[in-house]
């Protein structure tokens, strides 16, 4: 991997590309820094510290996604996610509008005006989103009603109240606007993609202080065991994201030219964690009801299922918690590789183009070896998606704390993390082509 | 300009529409100090007017000199578009300029300009031999007055000539022919056998037809394979028999077939119960497959057509015999066989190129056509171009009438006759553009049995295009054509003389019938473009019916179910109209996808193949093969005692594996490209792979030369005569791709969609 940079940075185009990604990275973490007109930064601070000696609100996932950015309303507060949740809204939508449908099949030029409504509606959901996030705010509620006393957006500023609304309103919008921009420079002139990059950045700009963090609660000799820890995790995560099973598929249209090359060319990659991340994205999405179902009760006066649910299935240092996030994991993981990979389809496309498995015949047959092989590698896909991601949860208990829930080094960033970072070292290295060539002819 | 106009072009150029970049403003400015030379120029003699020709480096003087030597030698005194047109061409644009506007021209005085300019020499890359041919003889007396040596290249030219044609100042080409000839000489074993210099200038004529059309259309130099036996005759035989929907079925895209069970079965008790599917049955599956695909999906005066005991393609863009190109993978043959023709020989890919990567080695580029602005993105996406639109010399009055559309054929086709019929009992000249040779056949039939004598012109009698197309604007001529008629071709009112043209004028001109849309704008555009010619009169409209296979491919779920229309059957309803235009957009997409995987694919083996190209030029031109010898097999080099041999064996034992390993090469990446798609499956990129696969692959190819060489000097017996095997060249021929686009199966979030969307469908 560091070979990749090295030679990456050697290479005039690939140099440019990756100083434009760095450049834009930081232009992105500037703004995620910077807080928005009518914040005060310093009470904001104050709430975020005092957020973490209790227990977790209900916006740390977003808060994770958005670097940390959201609960200082900063400038780029709502992040990258309402473009995401855009494209996933539009996405949808071709389903259920026909006028969608037609435009994608027109091609490129009919996908133009689709991302063209996805800028708007993204426009559209960084308005709603940040005007609901200043009204939190303004409650208190965007805290847990744990830090009242530092309002957020202080009064007598000498400014109408609804002017610096409205300014936060604008401003974050806006932000949205550029990170959205911020996004496709990258996926169009830099290396990787644009939205993930983002995401990467965000979760990778907490590691320091979370880090630290740590060191002042518990000491050295528990952070670098955490460090040794986290290494090891990852070192895991990076082998076992790459590991696939290869199924050899056979072309048979072409009566010209063809040798044997082995024969390993060509191949379908199942892999063992087929299904990525979005298993434990759903899980951990689930486990927050009953948590928000919480917030809606009084905290001082819980009859005893509401206690319960308190102490066992809202809390991440509890064995029940523990237990049903890993199963709903697993059952997520099967979900998911079912329906993103759907073997009849694969086997009528492979059959359509005159592809087939040597020694199966196509059709049906083929359908089922490729289910028959998808369900047998599912198996430890899913054991090990649970085990990562119940992983930070045992540090919790081990470390006696909850503070950690958004806690950097655990499940779902490891995973978006090292699923991010393979993906654009490897497209680096697909660009590498020129090199210096071995060989007499120098 | 008024403002609210000026504002509205400013938006568009900030939007960068295309057609909208490129201001003219600063060009026009130069208009009145061109027209101040004349007089001057005009008093010089022919002598003097190429000693002036010769100094000239500016936009102003060039134009003013280009205008007198086209007056001199044709004349004709060039307009002021025609040198807007020319000073576009000289600033790298595409000039948009409409038909009859005279860009042979333009295109002259611009390549005059770059050679003046020290942009030569300048190759005027065109879409066929006989418009190279006819264009060079044509401008050659304003050439001479200018001072520059021309010449031209057709397929039948000798090397000799063609090394003769490709060292004058500007060089006429067909761009298959050109890029041929760089394939080639990247093939010379010796470096006189070169016929190209470098490759400077080109001027692209047709522009979008030949950097947007051809460019999904590889070109591919092949070897013979001797000794090749032909398991597609034998195979032929088996899927006669078959039919459609029972035995195979044809995808929806019409692209590809596959065997159903039953189909499968049919074939495997013919073939007395063999499993088609076991290992060692590879080749006759192979076989099948290919004879399947020639029988269901290439289609007899459709696709392509025979003439004289052979198959030849017919460009589904342009209606023309496409010069030299042949379908892969054995699929040629399995066509011949189809039609009971002897095979031809296959060949080995020895080398390819796509048109796009040619044309990219030049190093200046521009073009012209009378349709760029449609695919102005592609142009800038991929050429980096962009399309100066220039405005006619006389306005365009031609009358373009909405579509006719009905809703079966068989009606379409009623009307069509009838609307032909009453328009030529005026007298009026009428040309009908069809979509393919078959129906060209079939509708002069049905005129004959109308009373209406007419003239065919399609890919059959391509030779005779000339004279038909001289006659077309003549009184009471009926032509009808495929969409040859739609390039390159200019139909005059009142015949080749233009005896007529009043009468004819008065008549309203040329009447323009399109029996079809095409796949694309522009060819529908192209044909309209053949009425209206400088400002004269003229009328197009298209006939449609709802059973088109372009609306049947590409939009069947919109039409309506019982469409609004008249009692004589035509259909008058937005939603028709939406569908047919919504056909025609997805059409445009499918080829432009296809264009854009083409080329994505082929990046990494242009960049290989610059990388080989240098390493050869170094074999061909110095002494490291030798050098190398000498070093790896001191024994066996000292004691042939003659170390010139050595660099001479060296040199073509080297070449000859480098050439075979590039070869070997292309095939592996071929192999690797065609199930890369799969790889998306395990969430990986297939183009990312596709790189993974190809990079490596390439490096290890340096040191297998040597040690191939190495070997090969080791075990050969060698004295003063020798010469290595040299595989028989060669070939020329184009093939195409298959893939359309590289993840069928969507993105993870696409396919999630879909289960999803089906799961809602089954349970309503």
């Amino acid at each position: 991997m560091l070979s990749a940079f090295l030679s990456a940075f050697r290479t005039p185009d690939l140099r440019k590309k990756l100083l434009f990604t760095i450049g834009i990275v930081a232009i992105y973490r500037l703004g995620a820094t910077l807080p928005s007109p009518g914040v005060s930064y310093g009470n904001a601070q104050k709430c975020i510290e005092a957020l973490e000696t209790g227990t977790p609100g209900v916006f740390t996932l977003l808060n994770l996604f958005s670097g940390g950015a959201l609960l200082s309303l900063s400038v780029f507060a709502l992040g990258i996610m309402p473009y995401i949740t855009a494209s996933i809204i539009l996405q949808l939508l071709t389903v259920v509008i026909p006028r969608l449908e037609q435009l994608r099949k027109e091609g490129q030029a009919g996908q133009a005006k689709i991302t063209q409504y996805t800028r708007y509606l993204t426009l559209g959901l960084a308005i709603l989103q940040s005007s609901a996030f200043v009204a939190l705010a303004r409650s208190g509620q965007l805290f847990n009603n744990r830090c009242n006393e530092w309002p957020l957006i202080p009064e007598g500023t000498g400014m109408p109240m609804w002017i610096t609304l409205v300014t936060l309103v604008v401003t974050m919008t806006a932000g949205t606007g550029v990170v959205m921009w911020l996004g496709e420079l990258i996926t169009d002139r830099g290396v990787g993609n644009g939205m993930s990059v983002l995401i990467f950045t965000s979760i990778a700009a907490r590691l320091p202080s979370e880090g630290w963090s740590i060191k002042e609660s518990q000491g050295w000799d528990e952070f670098f065991l955490v460090i040794a820890l986290v290494l090891v995790v990852i070192t895991a995560v990076v082998f076992i994201e790459q590991a696939q099973r290869r199924i050899p598929v056979q072309y048979a249209k072409r009566m010209i030219g063809r040798r044997m090359y082995g024969g390993t060319s060509t191949y379908i990659p199942l892999k063992v964690n087929q299904a990525g991340v979005i298993p434990v994205i759903f899980a951990s999405s689930l486990l927050y009801l009953p948590q928000l179902a919480l917030q809606f009760g009084d905290p001082n006066d819980l009859n005893s299922f509401e206690a319960w649910i308190q102490n066992h299935l809202a809390n991440p240092a509890d064995w029940v918690y523990i237990v049903v996030y890993f199963f709903l994991i697993i059952f997520f993981t099967y979900f998911y590789v079912s329906i993103t990979f759907n073997p009849t389809e694969v086997a009528e496309n492979m059959k359509k183009y005159g592809g087939f498995v040597p020694g199966i015949r196509p059709g049906k047959p083929t359908a089922e070896y490729l289910d028959f092989i998808l369900s047998r590698i599912t198996l430890p896909g899913s054991l090990y998606l649970g085990l990562i991601s119940v992983l930070p949860n045992f540090f919790f208990i081990w470390l006696d704390s909850t503070a950690y829930q958004n806690f950097p080094f655990g499940g779902t960033a490891v995973l978006i993390m090292v699923g991010v970072g393979l993906e654009t070292v490897k497209q680096i290295e697909s660009q590498l082509m020129q090199r210096n060539y071995e060989g007499f002819l120098r | 300009m008024g403002v609210s106009s000026r504002l509205k072009s400013r938006v568009q150029r900030f939007l960068q529409r295309p057609g909208t970049t490129v201001d003219l403003g600063p060009l026009e400015k130069l208009l009145p100090k061109v027209a101040a030379r004349e007089d001057a120029l005009k008093e010089l003699d022919d002598a003097e007017l190429t000693e002036a020709a010769g100094k000239a480096d500016e936009y102003v003087e060039i134009c003013a000199v280009g205008r007198e030597a086209a007056r001199r030698g044709l004349d004709q005194r060039a307009y002021d578009v025609q040198l807007i047109g020319a000073m576009a061409l000289l600033s790298g644009k595409v000039a948009e300029m409409a038909t009859g506007e005279g860009k042979t021209l333009t295109a002259a005085i611009a390549a005059y300009g770059h050679v003046r300019r020290g942009h030569g020499p300048v190759h005027v890359l065109t879409v066929n031999d006989y418009l190279a041919r006819r264009d060079a003889l044509w401008m050659a007396p304003v050439y001479k007055l200018l001072g520059l040596s021309v010449g031209w290249v057709t397929e039948a030219s000798t090397p000799e000539q063609r090394r003769a044609a490709y060292n004058n100042d500007v060089t006429y080409v067909s761009v298959s022919e050109a890029g041929f000839d760089y394939l080639r000489d990247q093939l010379v074993v010796d470096i006189d056998d070169r016929v190209q210099r470098e490759l400077a200038t080109c001027i692209v004529d047709e522009a979008d037809s030949i950097l947007i059309d051809e460019a999904r259309v590889p070109m591919v130099l092949a070897g013979t394979v001797p000794g090749e036996q032909d398991p597609v005759h034998a195979a032929d035989a088996l899927v006669r028999g078959l039919r459609n929907k029972r035995d195979y079925e044809i995808a929806d895209d019409g692209r590809s077939v596959a065997l159903t069970s039953a189909g499968l079965s049919r074939i495997e008790s013919e073939l007395d119960d063999v499993d088609l599917y076991a290992a060692e049955n590879f080749d006759q599956l192979s076989a099948v497959n290919v004879a399947l695909h020639a029988h269901a999906l290439l289609h007899r005066d459709v696709d392509y057509i025979v003439r004289n005991g052979a198959v030849e393609l017919v460009d589904e863009m342009r209606g023309r015999v496409a010069q030299r190109r042949r379908w892969p993978d054995g699929l040629q043959a399995a066509v011949e066989a189809k039609e009971g023709l002897g095979a031809t020989a296959e060949g080995e890919v020895l080398d390819t190129i796509t048109v796009q990567a040619y044309i990219g080695l030049y190093k200046t580029l521009c073009g012209m056509t009378a349709t760029a602005v449609l695919v102005g993105h592609e142009l800038r996406e991929f050429f980096k171009l962009e399309v100066a639109v220039i405005p006619p010399n006389t306005p365009c009055v031609r009358v373009d009438e909405s579509d006719r559309i009905y809703a079966t054929r068989a009606e379409k086709e009623e009307a069509l006759i009838e609307e032909i019929r009453s328009a030529h009992e005026t007298g009026r000249p009428v040309l009908v553009g069809t979509l393919d040779v078959k129906e060209s056949e079939q509708l002069a039939a049905g005129l004959k049995a109308a009373g209406v004598e007419c003239v065919v012109l399609n890919a059959k009698n391509d030779e005779e295009e000339a004279a038909i197309i001289a006659e077309a604007g003549m009184h009471n001529a009926v032509t009808v054509s495929t969409q040859m008629a739609g390039r390159g071709v200019d139909i005059r009112l009142g015949g080749s003389d233009q005896t007529d043209y009043d009468r004819v004028s008065d008549l309203g001109g040329l009447y323009v019938i399109g029996s079809g849309r095409h796949d694309s704008r522009r060819v529908d555009d192209q044909l309209r473009g053949r009425a209206g010619r400088q400002g004269d009169p003229g009328t197009s409209v298209f006939f449609v019916s709802l059973e088109d296979e372009l609306v049947v491919r590409h939009a069947p779920e919109l039409i309506p179910a019982s469409p609004r229309m008249h009692a004589d059957g035509l259909v008058e309803d937005e939603a028709v109209n939406y569908a047919i235009e919504h056909a025609q957009r997805v059409a445009e997409g499918v080829n432009h996808e296809i264009h854009r995987n083409t080329w994505r694919y082929s990046v990494v083996i242009e960049q290989q193949r610059l990388a080989l190209a240098v390493r050869r030029e170094r074999l061909l031109t110095t002494d490291v093969a030798g050098d190398m010898l000498r070093e790896r097999c001191e024994e066996k080099a000292e004691s042939l005692e003659d170390d010139e041999l050595v660099n001479r064996v060296g040199r073509s034992i080297a070449l000859y594996h480098l050439d075979r390993l590039w070869a070997e090469h292309l095939a592996e990446l071929s192999e690797v490209r065609e199930g890369v798609h799969l790889r998306a499956l395990g969430r990986l990129d297939p183009l990312d792979e596709f790189h993974r696969a190809a990079v490596p692959a390439f490096n290890d190819l340096f040191p297998k030369i040597e040690e191939r060489t190495v070997a090969t000097f080791e075990e050969s017996e060698i004295d003063e005569d020798w010469e290595p095997e040299v595989a028989t060249l060669v070939r020329p021929s184009a093939t195409w791709t298959y893939l359309v686009h590289d993840n069928p199966f969507g993105s993870e979030l696409d396919r999630l969609i879909s289960a999803v969307g089906r799961r809602i469908a089954s349970s309503r």
